[in-house]
């Protein structure tokens, strides 16, 4: 499936993709509601984007108590139904990435849509560090191995 | 709501222990366009310009723009503004880094700093809840261990901004510094937060930064990101080697200052260049909130050194202050001692200044035996064991001598008898261009409001980076005055806006006012926002005269306008100010003592 897929080597945290995320979403600059997420740990040289990886086996999905996130057969895609979400935050419990977000207002957890195909943050990422890539729901462990290089790398 | 802005002001009176919130002047802030210029306004309002900067009657203001926290390209910028410690001037530090827009997604556009608090303190803002804590227990600790402090006892997501131990001692080179290492640098304003026993202010909010118009903002922020994104200015050289890129070709020409601007061209110059940083002690490219640019280095010191360290930097104004201007090539010696900077707080350029400087008057003798004894170092051009413990002195105002050196060069050298060997201009040290070899620059520095300063009018962009058919003769006089006026207002409605002055290299005023336009819902017209940028150069001139500056303090030392420079392409070329001072004085309307005439102040609403 397409998804978004960081290059944490390229980013230079400048948290642009979150400021793009939110406008998109919310209308305004609200970080707080962001959907992507930047690390900047500069002291030790660590900073990078996360986002959804849409895992082929969720944890969000199977501990939903209330069946309130599914997955587009078609394209694979993890999906929050606000109108199930009852707010408990297991999902948020339960991601490996800690990428699943929560709206305070809405009192729902909200994830990235990837912006109906078109992904802002990609968008106004101009150091490359965010691509809109095709990739196999199940190489995601590939990817955890990116996210840690540059920690390997100081 | 209105758009660009979240409409409150923080004001936190320190000797009562009281804070207010009020809503944002919102005429003021159509007319003076944001940070910069909104906090002179407020500045100007409510404090006595000839106060003094160290009492209690001074402010300081932390001001964002209607840009800040939006992704308009390096939209994170925020200015510290009060009146300088350094330069009895007005001041206006700017900087980038992560708190300006977490700032406004707390719910404020500005703090007010007043009064003096009992004891040291620091401020807690989450959201709606403002706190004034105790801070003693950072109270002397580094920028670095009090933000980590702080951080753990507040929210590990929050972002400090505050002062070392240089601002704490009073020194009057001493900075603000946010997220470690971004530097509201200049004019002392370090000491004017440390006057008023604050250590920091540590900031966390989750709220909105909203804008007017949202398809037509989008639209221009993603026009400008692509020109960023093909401008080799910013991407080659800015991105690819940070402001250092600079080095090679200001060293080539010669007017890279050297041993405290007697040469223009160093001969370790290679050593502590861009291109020798990104291939050895570079870790990774940075950027400030929003920044499409990523020119900040965050590095570490390689190889067999006694210095040994790791954090961001060096600029490439660093490179001249603790580098070239005292002359030490040792690139280890150089990033150690913008480490020291950055964790005591200190401004780079004037330290470097003050340092050299004192080693001018040591190496001509101007010092006398007895004061020199008492240093444990030999104070001498070259050496970088003495750059080191003058910039812990200094920070400590430790001893007699560290006692001078924290008052900044020329007080330094007006102590010994010797002011002529400052190289500065009210009181502030010169930036990295040796005015003589671009002497536009050389009526800047002389004219800047907040003394010596090259990001008030880079005419170094016009004078050498230009391409040939568009260039001002670097050499003559012509043309430089109204090069000047016309590049100062500019960089005040670009600070003002809340945006880097890197960006503005390609999103040119014609581009910046839509997008302002598009944030506020104001409509100014390309005129309009000009003006404004003359409005608020104006107004920092008003402050200036009222603090008792004139015609005499816009001057350049004899140096500069007497002695001719040896090297490279620049050789034998002194500054002729007096012609362009006159000619800038003219086209600004103002009269012969450089004080704005009334017709002036009314054509731009300030009568």
């Amino acid at each position: 499936m397409k998804m978004i897929l960081p290059h944490p080597e390229k980013c230079v945290a400048c948290h642009l993709c979150e400021g793009a995320c939110s406008f998109k979403h919310e209308g305004s600059f609200v970080p707080a509601k962001t959907r992507i997420w930047v690390y900047d740990f500069v002291d030790e040289g660590i900073y990078g984007a996360v986002t959804c990886f849409h895992c082929k086996d969720a944890p969000c999905l199977s501990n939903c108590p209330t069946y309130a996130i599914t997955r587009d057969p078609a394209t694979g895609q993890v999906t929050v139904n606000d109108d199930k979400c009852i707010g408990c935050k297991m999902c948020m419990v339960a991601c490996p990435f800690g990428v699943m977000g929560f709206h305070m207002e809405k009192n729902v957890a909200h994830n990235c849509d990837l912006c109906g195909g078109d992904p802002q943050c990609v968008k106004v990422c101009i150091y490359d560090a965010l691509e809109y890539a095709e990739v196999e729901p199940n190489e995601w462990m590939l990817r955890l191995d990116e996210v840690e290089k540059p920690a390997a790398a100081t | 709501m209105p758009y660009g802005w979240v409409g409150q002001v923080l004001r936190i009176n320190l000797s009562e222990g009281k804070v207010t919130k009020e809503p944002l002047n919102l005429e003021w802030a159509r007319e003076f366009i944001g940070g910069r210029g909104l906090g002179t306004r407020y500045l100007y309002e409510e404090i006595d310009p000839a106060c003094d900067p160290l009492g209690p009657e001074n402010k300081v203001i932390f001001a964002t723009g209607p840009l800040t926290g939006t992704y308009a390209p390096t939209g994170g910028r925020y200015m510290v503004i009060c009146k300088g410690p350094l330069t009895d001037a007005i001041a206006c530090s700017n900087s980038g880094g992560y708190w300006g827009p977490e700032l406004k997604f707390a719910g404020y556009d500005m703090v007010i700093l007043e009064g003096k608090a009992p004891k040291p303190v620091y401020i807690w803002v989450y959201n709606d809840q403002v706190e004034i804590r105790d801070a003693s227990h950072v109270w002397g600790k580094t920028t670095e261990e009090t933000e980590d402090i702080l951080r753990a006892e507040t929210d590990p997501q929050a972002r400090t901004s505050g002062i070392g131990p240089a601002g704490e001692n009073l020194s009057r080179v001493a900075c603000v510094i946010n997220d470690k290492s971004r530097a509201a640098g200049r004019s002392g304003v370090g000491a004017a937060v440390g006057s008023k026993n604050v250590k920091a202010m540590v900031v966390r909010g989750t709220g909105a930064v909203e804008v007017a118009d949202a398809m037509k903002f989008s639209e221009l922020v993603f026009e400008s990101l692509r020109l960023l994104n093909e401008s080799p200015t910013a991407t080659k050289a800015l991105r690819g080697l940070g402001t250092a890129s600079t080095v090679g070709f200001t060293n080539s020409i010669g007017i890279l200052p050297t041993n405290n601007f007697q040469a223009g061209q160093f001969g370790e110059a290679n050593a502590i260049s861009g291109p020798v940083i990104a291939q050895t002690v570079l870790r990774r490219n940075k950027g400030c909130y929003s920044c499409p640019i990523g020119c900040a280095r965050v590095t570490e010191t390689k190889g067999p050194s006694k210095w040994q360290g790791r954090g961001e930097g060096p600029e490439y104004e660093t490179i001249f202050g603790l580098g070239s201007d005292c002359g030490v090539g040792d690139l280890n010696a150089v990033l150690y001692a913008n480490y020291l900077c950055n964790l005591y707080a200190m401004d780079t350029i004037s330290a470097g200044g003050t340092v050299a400087t004192a080693m001018e008057l040591a190496e001509k003798g101007y010092i006398p035996a007895a004061d020199l004894a008492e240093l444990e170092f030999e104070l001498k051009f070259g050496n970088p064991d003495a750059v080191m413990a003058c910039l812990e002195l200094m920070a400590y105002r430790r001893g007699r001598f560290g006692d001078l050196l924290a008052e900044g060069g020329y007080r330094l050298a007006e102590h010994y008898g010797h002011p002529e060997l400052f190289m500065g201009v009210k009181k502030q040290d010169f930036a990295a261009y040796d005015p003589r070899g671009v002497k536009g620059m050389g009526l800047g520095y002389a004219t800047s409001n907040r003394g010596a300063c090259h990001l008030r009018g880079y005419s170094m962009m016009l004078e050498w980076f230009a391409p040939r058919e568009m260039r001002l003769d670097p050499f003559t006089t012509d043309g430089k005055a109204q090069a000047q006026k016309t590049l100062q207002d500019k960089a005040a409605c670009e600070d003002s806006s809340g945006i880097c002055t890197f960006t503005t290299f390609e999103v040119t005023p014609d581009k910046l006012y839509p997008m302002y336009n598009a944030a506020t819902g104001e409509n100014l017209t390309l005129d309009e926002w000009n003006l404004a940028g003359e409005r608020i150069w104006n107004l920092e001139r008003l402050f200036n005269s009222r603090a008792g500056f004139s015609r005499k303090d816009d001057n350049l030392p004899p140096r500069m306008t007497r002695e001719p420079l040896t090297g490279g392409a620049v050789q034998e070329q002194v500054v002729e100010l007096e012609p362009m001072l006159r000619e800038y004085y003219d086209i600004r309307g103002w009269d012969d003592d450089g004080s704005p005439r009334a017709e002036t102040l009314s054509k731009l609403g300030l009568g």
